[in-house]
């Protein structure tokens, strides 16, 4: 039980270790231009990209057609699993490529490696233009928008003798109920992943409280979880469906990839998730007529469902030192107006149209839309200190006997965290 | 170099010859462990501004933070199963040392667990241990014991245990082939005098074969105690730490800090902390087994 593990410890050591060499600031500015329109778009650029799956198939066709729009300039597209941790250890070594995802660093630091994307022209025309800025400049263009609602398979609802989806919890529970009775799974959690609880721990508690800045209002008080609360109503709806037997047989035994392929056969009903799984539903063999999308019904008032937006997690930066920042810049606004990169999001131009077909049913359930707000630095850096995995606190909920106990630990390190983050 | 004494340059060819390799491991091992050591005193966030030192600030939240440190007692099971490993190990190689017909066979059975990618074995057991069509329940119904049925990685009394056993399977070949090694170098002379002077096979075992062995058991059980320690492929693929953090690991928790909560001084005190418990370990170890070696 041995050689491998201590090779993984050392490695791990290294990993830690060697993300330090860098240390320093990145590279001073050269004395390149910055921003200006009139600089030639030419040269060679790379965009380094977590979508490894993209590599030589549709990012061939980007690549063919920037370069016929803009014929002396070539993008080249690089990309690497691990995304995250590869991204920083390369900024933090000041060796980065003109364009790339910009992997989770405090915004506060985008101005050290990234150039500002306002002359682009495009800052009024998108959502979440504070995503990722610092001080009022947008440093990261994000690449689209994700909403979350449930997935959920036609024909399994027709067999289940469902002729309409639910609107209320109650009918949601009804729903379920004859989900079940017809042996199809209702919901299909991926609750032993952890993060596909995700809508349960963020989105959910925004939608119930209507307050865009619930959790950064975390800040203000030392017990932001609460039964009654919308944390508490949020996680207790994910609690009711495991205790009466809606969500899969055994919750801490699921399996992601087998889970699309039982919602695509019918076997199970619902996902409660982002647009985003819609498309790797279709490619996994799914007809997209038989996949619906309705807005999360998560308590008994009639009326419309809140819906909250949030920004997909990539967001295209350029790095400042490029030798062709004009070229990246241009590459960028590209992608976001022409290339079809967000086929499996939400544009993150106002007035764009979604390519996923299932919006235009979920659009018909006249949701209002909220647009989430950005993690501000305070809330950030007591998550981070209190090592809080939101979904962790679904997970624990659910499984607790007492959920308030869950409650309370979690209020415990929020507090503590909180008064040492303001010391 | 003819004018240069013969000492002089036979030590300028030894200079020149250990420059490479001093110079790779000065880079890629004890400047990125002197530069973790340093980084454990402070709160770097893995970028490069702003970092303040903290003394050992790091440390005493290691320490105190029950959530860290307390994770250890997950690591138990497999401490103890990397025991049973090596007796079971002991075993094996004693029974596959003697003329048994296709021990070739056995042996390679025994050891191609080892050679598996171990993310490849973590998720091959997410089939076996899969509670509605995992082939362990699957069995266990099939052979009446249906009443065990489990589910193996969602009860957070036996995730650890399920863990274990799969590292157990995973490693007991490797540790299996090191004892059958040392066993082909013991002197067969010896066997032959025990036996005339009428010791059973048991005794022979108990009394010549053990004691030979003892610098390799001290070796494999440092290894196993050492993994044991450092447990992270398997949770990482299997469970990532769940049902409720129930099998979070120390190794785990020090991967999650740093990539994930980007408080990389902290990350860096833990592993530091690591370095020293195995260190520990190993101490104890030459000082529980090594004195009775000299006995």
């Amino acid at each position: 039980m041995n050689r491998k593990w201590m090779l993984g410890a050392i490695a791990g050591v290294l990993a830690v270790s060697l993300a330090g060499c860098g240390g320093g600031e990145p590279k001073k500015d050269q004395p390149a231009a910055s921003g200006g329109g009139e600089e030639k778009i030419s040269g060679t650029i790379t965009y380094l990209t977590n979508r490894t799956d993209l590599i030589g198939n549709v990012y061939d066709d980007y690549a063919k057609r920037f370069n016929e729009k803009y014929p002396d300039a070539h993008v080249e597209f690089e990309a690497t699993i691990d995304y995250d941790k590869t991204a920083k250890m390369r900024l933090s070594s000041g060796d980065f490529p003109d364009v790339m995802n910009i992997p989770t660093i405090a915004n506060t630091e985008l101005p050290n490696y990234y150039a500002p994307l306002d002359d682009l022209g495009l800052t009024d025309k998108i959502r979440f233009p504070d995503y990722k800025s610092d001080g009022g400049v947008l440093y990261g263009m994000p690449a689209g928008v994700d909403v979350v609602g449930v997935v959920y398979n036609k024909q399994a609802f027709k067999k289940a003798g469902i002729d309409k989806v639910p609107t209320t919890l109650d009918e949601f529970y009804a729903a379920s109920e004859k989900l079940k009775a017809a042996g199809i799974v209702p919901l299909a959690s991926n609750f032993k992943d952890q993060w596909p609880v995700y809508p349960f721990a963020a989105e959910t508690p925004v939608a119930l409280s209507g307050n865009v800045d619930l959790a950064n209002d975390r800040v203000k008080t030392d017990t932001p979880y609460t039964l009654d609360g919308p944390y508490g109503q949020s996680m207790n709806i994910l609690r009711t469906m495991h205790q009466k037997g809606y969500l899969e047989a055994d919750i801490n035994s699921t399996n992601w990839e087998q889970s699309k392929k039982d919602v695509a056969s019918g076997k199970f009903a619902m996902f409660y998730l982002g647009e985003w799984i819609i498309p790797q539903l279709i490619s996994g063999g799914m007809a997209s007529d038989d996949i619906g999308f309705f807005p999360f019904p998560y308590d008994n008032e009639a009326g419309s469902r809140n819906v909250v937006l949030s920004p997909a997690s990539a967001a295209y930066g350029v790095n400042k030192n490029s030798e062709h920042l004009a070229t990246a810049k241009a590459f960028v606004k590209w992608m976001i107006e022409e290339s079809g990169a967000d086929s499996d999001m939400l544009p993150i131009l106002k007035d764009g149209k979604a390519q996923i077909a299932q919006m235009e049913e979920f659009d018909s359930y006249k949701p209002t839309y909220l647009e989430g707000k950005v993690d501000t630095a305070e809330a950030l850096a007591i998550v981070n200190k209190a090592q809080i995995v939101k979904e962790a606190i679904v997970q624990d909920f659910v499984l607790a006997d007492n959920p308030q106990d869950t409650f309370d630990k979690y209020n415990k390190l929020w507090a503590k965290a909180k008064a040492e983050v303001a010391k | 170099m003819g004018g240069l004494s013969y000492p002089a340059q036979k030590k300028i060819v030894l200079a020149f010859f250990l420059f490479v390799p001093l110079a790779l491991l000065g880079m890629f091992t004890y400047y990125p462990a002197a530069r973790l050591v340093y980084l454990s005193f402070t709160d770097w966030d893995g970028l490069g501004s702003g970092m303040s030192f903290l003394g050992f600030g790091n440390y005493k939240e290691v320490f105190t933070n029950p959530d860290l440190f307390g994770v250890f007692l997950h690591q138990i099971p497999y401490a103890i199963g990397g025991i049973l490993q090596n007796i079971v190990a002991i075993l094996f190689a004693v029974v596959l040392n003697s003329t048994l017909r296709g021990r070739n066979a056995f042996r390679v059975l025994l050891f191609i667990p080892y050679i598996m990618n171990g993310v490849a074995v973590a998720f091959m057991f997410q089939y076996v241990f899969d509670t509605t069509g995992g082939s362990l329940n699957a069995l266990l119904g099939a052979i009446g014991l249906g009443s065990l049925q489990q589910s193996w990685l969602g009860n957070a009394a036996i995730v650890n245990w399920a863990l274990a056993g799969v590292s157990v399977w995973r490693y007991l070949g490797y540790t299996m082939i090191i004892y059958l090694g040392a066993l082909q170098s013991l002197p067969s002379d010896m066997y032959e005098a025990a036996r005339i002077d009428g010791a059973n096979r048991f005794q022979s075992l108990w009394h010549l074969t053990l004691p030979s062995l003892s610098r390799i058991i001290q070796l494999n059980m440092f290894l196993t105690l050492s993994g044991a320690l450092a447990v992270f492929d398997l949770p990482f693929v299997l469970t990532k730490g769940g049902p409720a953090g129930a099998s979070e690991t120390f190794l785990l928790k020090t991967t999650e800090t740093a990539f994930q909560f980007n408080n990389y001084g902290l990350a860096s005190a833990m592993s530091v902390v690591l370095l020293l418990l195995t260190v520990l370990i190993l101490l104890a170890q030459n000082a529980a087994l090594g004195r009775k070696g000299r006995d």
